[in-house]
């Protein structure tokens, strides 16, 4: 499949190619949220309060997450500096 | 009103006894570079039409006109460059203008002291750049795999349930990221020391980002240098000695030069 723009941390919304533009901004979004998350559960687990059974639930549900994520981006032809978008003068998005 | 004068650099006057002066089109592309001696100061410089290259105008141009940018900008650097590779000159930056050659000459005169001071350094030396890059994903192995801090954990964490393996696999992450920091910190400054064996002066600059690199290796060492000219020799020699010692790792070296001494000569 066609890499979307790889690398330049842009959204190539070219109106011949929008469905790889949209794929692009559509993950990006959904990996911002991913890692919002992530980090909020790293949190929680280190600050001591849930029990193994609730860190045991969380671990997997977002390793299976991370999983899915990766076989989007591979099917979209997306890798991690193409959901980096260029915020400009507040640098990257990730 | 009268003509403005645009500054390109300055030089010892006594080096323009020595040679006659080359003939270069201004920075309008029509009238000629010429000289102007302030007693043991030499600037070079043009003249420009004061309505066309008003300050209102000019920062006009820089802001919405990139070819005219481009254009310009490429013009000063050569001319800068071919000056330094004839005389001793204290380069100026891109759009140094004075109203007229009274102002310049306050300017100089009010900073001979520190214009001598910067002819006797930069005379008989030549300023390069050195570049280093490092394939952060080679280098993040052989971290990984020779710390046995690391090795212990990665094995500990192998033995723990598939959900708490992901949490200790993300901090595991996080101590390998900052490791590979410090040991390309580590490294560059190492081979930054060593290199002061040739250099008069090195100093350290911000590194580059990606976007203005367009490399895919991340820059880990950004440097510039005053070699002196017998020394230039041997200091890109050990360069290329690095260059072939740790390209297998992971690491590139880019040595630039020899550029208009801007960062050894402060007068602005």
């Amino acid at each position: 499949m066609q890499q979307v723009n790889p690398t330049s941390g842009k959204i190539n919304l070219d109106p011949d190619n929008a469905e790889h533009g949209l794929a692009q901004l559509v993950l990006t979004v959904i990996e911002l949220l991913r890692q919002i998350v992530e980090r909020h559960a790293i949190r929680r687990v280190e600050g001591g309060t849930l029990s193994d059974v609730e860190i045991e639930n969380l671990g997997e549900a977002l390793m299976n997450l991370e999983e899915k994520m990766e076989e989007l981006k591979e099917i979209f032809g997306l890798d991690a500096e193409d959901l980096n978008i260029d915020l400009g003068p507040l640098g990257s998005l990730l | 009103m009268g003509d403005l004068i645009y500054l390109y650099g300055l030089i010892p006057t006594e080096e323009t006894t020595e040679q006659s002066f080359p003939s270069f089109k201004g920075f309008d592309g029509e009238r000629e570079i010429y000289t102007l001696s302030f007693g043991s100061t030499t600037a070079i410089v043009c003249q420009l039409n004061a309505e066309e290259y008003s300050e209102e105008n000019i920062k006009e141009k820089i802001n919405d006109d990139m070819e005219w940018l481009q254009e310009k900008a490429f013009h000063h650097h050569e001319t800068v460059v071919a000056f330094s590779k004839m005389y001793t000159v204290v380069p100026l930056k891109f759009c140094t203008i004075y109203k007229n050659e009274e102002s310049l000459m306050n300017t100089v005169q009010t900073n001979q002291d520190k214009l001598n001071s910067a002819f006797s350094l930069l005379a008989g030396n030549e300023e390069w750049n050195l570049k280093i890059y490092c394939d952060d994903s080679l280098l993040k192995d052989q971290v990984s795999k020779s710390n046995p801090a690391i090795e212990e954990k990665r094995a500990q964490i192998s033995e723990l349930p598939k959900g708490r393996q992901f949490f200790e696999k993300k901090k595991l992450d996080k101590l390998i990221d900052s490791e590979l920091e410090e040991e390309k910190t580590r490294i560059s400054e190492k081979i930054h020391f060593q290199l002061k064996e040739f250099v008069l002066q090195g100093n350290v600059k911000r590194n580059w980002s990606k976007d203005v690199t367009g490399k895919d290796e991340n820059m880990t060492w950004n440097s510039v240098y005053l070699i002196p000219k017998s020394d230039v020799e041997p200091f890109l020699e050990k360069i290329q000695q690095y260059e072939k010692d740790m390209k297998e790792t992971g690491w590139q070296f880019a040595a630039s030069g020899p550029w208009p001494a801007y960062h050894f000569s402060s007068f602005s």
